[in-house]
């Protein structure tokens, strides 16, 4: 390992974790304690047993989460939402687009530092695993830049041995978000090639989080995620950002120098940057609002008896000694959309139906003649969205008078979940046939509690020439041998 | 330097800025991310390979191949499932409770609605769409594989649509043999050109 046992200073015009080179600078922050760090540690933990433990949790028969793509049905909460319902996507994404928007406005990157999977697993487990096995900040450097050993060799082979069990175990209850744990649980005890693609996919995907928790860190942060691109878009001087207050802290000077700040040059705030940069040198892309960097300076100041919060939460403004205004146009136009698109959310899943029906025309002629009527003829599929039987009702409305419905007279059974397809027959005497026209066919349950409608057209001649035809070959052909047969027997 | 104020930092050194300006934002010459170079030559090499085994080398199969083969794994599977079709057989079946009531209950669903219930149609109400169903007059053709045709391809001009690309052929089978347990093997079959009254 080339890595020098002191990592280079951060400055503005580069990112740190990047070398001259190109190379990777793999970090090792100092432990540090504090009440951030506390709080980060439980809201994480608690955050971890809460993703890995949805699969398992029972609501209403189904697993409170359990996006079950194969058979078309998504499960929150138990609620159930069927592949006809994906368009309420659309509100959840530009809500969470939305949300996301203001709280940044309000509060900067607070998503980032306490919220997002890739901080709270790589904080509270992956680096937790490193701490345990090869030491703490300064530790973990020497152990890089000592000569290949047996102890070096043992402590790399285990901390890389868990890193790949962890790895593994997230992707196996990732994977279980969309198939249930029974099913996730079948498929562990039967060979891999009997469910190929899931193998493949939880391979891969524990490939990429081990890599990605091993040694790719903070590179997704700084480099990859969109969201840390454009929060700086997203936030303004009246943003809660992590600074520090350069009006107290500047000149910085050791303990006991004379006219200097603050701040004690300690270097403690740099240390156990996860990201690697300065604080001091301001607001920067690179930071994710972990907090550790107020704990560490915090700790300094108590020690030598100044005031806590040199490095604190607060905006731009009122770092500069400026005051903080909340409420202003971005953080009101924000919550403007915010209240919109959740009104017109709520609109709509209000909206969903428990059933879902679509009309076809039935393969073959649009319409049928024959002696006594006009007839359309099509295929009606019932959708049961709820795990319960349901008893639907279909009958056509809207129908001019002579226009007869053949075809569900009785309400139709449906299987919890299932699908129905049945024919739906119009048929209109000829006497009294009018042309073509629109009706509706409508479906609901038994009780009526919901309805759901389709316009539909039915199809026909144009009725000067029906009753031209009837009159040219009146109805001859349709002396048919069955009637004179029949006739003959009734006799 | 560490006690310097650092906020105000160094200008930045001859040559180490890009040329280019927009908006007043130059930009820094800097190495971009080993790890980053590597996806992007490491896709361009993909790219070239994924084309060359893909379009050029000859090894895969095409896609023609490929749908030709899914097709014929299809078929056989149909083949497979499908029940043997013959006189004989469907009568076998039409005395077989599993298939009969199988067969009735893809009736009351699908051919109900035209042939009634009662499979009496016309003749039970004028109004029905479809034929008895139980008597010895037969339209298009009262033996049992005649039935089956009828059933499987429909009647296009009389609007009896062909059933096999929508219940396959092993309910087709069924419904065939439900309707023949209204019949026995033997019983008299005429031909009539139409079921009206």
């Amino acid at each position: 390992m080339t890595a020098p046992s002191h990592p280079p200073k951060p400055n503005l015009d580069a990112v740190t974790t990047i070398r001259e080179d190109g190379s990777h600078l793999f970090l090792h922050p100092a432990d540090v304690r504090g009440r951030f760090t506390l709080a980060r540690r439980i809201s994480g933990w608690f955050l971890i047993a809460l993703y890995l433990s949805l699969p398992w949790i029972e609501v209403g028969g189904y697993p409170a989460v359990f996006l079950d793509v194969l058979g078309r049905r998504f499960h929150l909460f138990g609620w159930t939402l069927a592949f006809q319902d994906a368009w309420l996507l659309f509100f959840l994404i530009s809500g969470l687009g939305f949300a996301l928007f203001f709280v940044t406005a309000l509060l900067g990157r607070v998503w980032c530092g306490w919220a997002c999977p890739q901080t709270v697993f790589l904080e509270h487990v992956y680096r937790l695993i490193e701490r345990i096995i090869e030491g703490d900040g300064t530790r973990r450097r020497a152990l890089d830049n000592a000569p290949m050993s047996a102890s070096k060799l043992a402590k790399r082979t285990l901390k890389h041995g868990l890193y790949v069990l962890v790895s593994l175990t997230i992707a196996h209850l990732f994977l279980a978000y969309y198939v249930s744990i029974p099913e996730l649980w079948a498929m562990m005890h039967s060979a891999p090639a009997e469910h190929w693609s899931a193998f493949v996919f939880v391979g891969i995907f524990a490939g990429a989080l081990y890599f990605n928790f091993a040694w790719f860190r903070e590179q997704l942060c700084i480099v990859i995620c969109p969201y840390g691109r454009i929060q700086s878009a997203l936030i303004d001087d009246h943003s809660m950002v992590i600074g520090y207050d350069a009006k107290r802290g500047e000149p910085r000077g050791k303990l006991g120098t004379p006219d200097a700040g603050a701040c004690v040059s300690c270097n403690r705030c740099v240390q156990v940057c996860p990201t690697g940069i300065d604080i001091r040198q301001g607001l920067q892309i690179e930071c994710i609002g972990c907090a550790a960097c107020i704990d560490a300076c915090d700790e300094v100041m108590t020690k030598v008896g100044r005031p806590t919060g040199l490095i604190r939460y607060d905006s731009l403004r009122g770092l500069a000694g400026g005051v903080t205004k909340w409420v202003r146009s971005r953080t009101i136009i924000y919550s403007v959309l915010l209240a919109i698109g959740a009104t017109v959310a709520i609109w709509a899943f209000s909206g969903v139906q428990p059933a879902n029906f679509g009309i076809t025309r039935m393969q073959g002629a649009a319409y049928f003649v024959d002696a006594n009527s006009v007839r359309n003829q099509f295929l009606v599929r019932l959708i049961n969205k709820r795990h319960e039987p349901a008893r639907l009702v279909v009958t056509a409305a809207d129908l001019p008078p002579g226009a007869v419905q053949v075809g569900f007279m009785a309400p139709v059974e449906l299987p919890a979940m299932g699908e129905v397809v049945s024919p739906l027959v119009i048929q209109v005497s000829r006497d009294i046939y009018s042309g073509p026209f629109h009706f509706r066919v409508g479906v609901s349950d038994e009780a009526k509690t919901y309805q759901l409608g389709r316009q539909v057209e039915f199809i026909g001649p144009e009725p000067e020439l029906l009753r031209e035809q009837s009159g040219r070959d009146h109805r001859g052909d349709y002396h048919s041998k069955k009637e004179k047969h029949e006739r003959e027997e009734s006799r | 330097m560490s006690d310097s104020h650092d906020q105000s930092h160094q200008p930045p050194v001859e040559g180490s800025i890009r040329p280019h300006v927009f908006d007043g934002i130059a930009e820094y010459n800097k190495r971009l991310p080993n790890w980053w170079l590597l996806t992007f030559y490491g896709s361009i090499a993909y790219a070239v390979a994924y084309w060359f085994y893909f379009a050029q080398s000859g090894i895969p199969p095409t896609d023609t191949v490929l749908i030709d083969q899914e097709m014929q794994r299809i078929e056989a599977a149909k083949l497979a499932s499908a029940p043997v079709v013959d006189d004989p057989s469907l009568w076998k079946m039409s005395r077989n409770a599993v298939f009969v009531d199988a067969g009735k209950e893809t009736y009351n669903s699908m051919c109900a609605s035209c042939h009634l219930p009662s499979l009496k149609g016309k003749h039970e109400s004028p109004t029905a769409v479809g034929p008895d169903l139980t008597d010895g007059n037969w339209i298009h053709g009262g033996t049992p594989i005649a039935v089956h045709k009828t059933i499987n391809e429909g009647v296009m001009e009389k609007g009896m649509p062909a059933w096999e690309p929508v219940l396959g052929p092993k309910k087709v089978a069924e419904v065939t043999a439900y309707v023949l347990s209204f019949h026995q093997e033997g019983d008299p079959v005429t031909i009539v050109t139409s079921a009206e009254h």
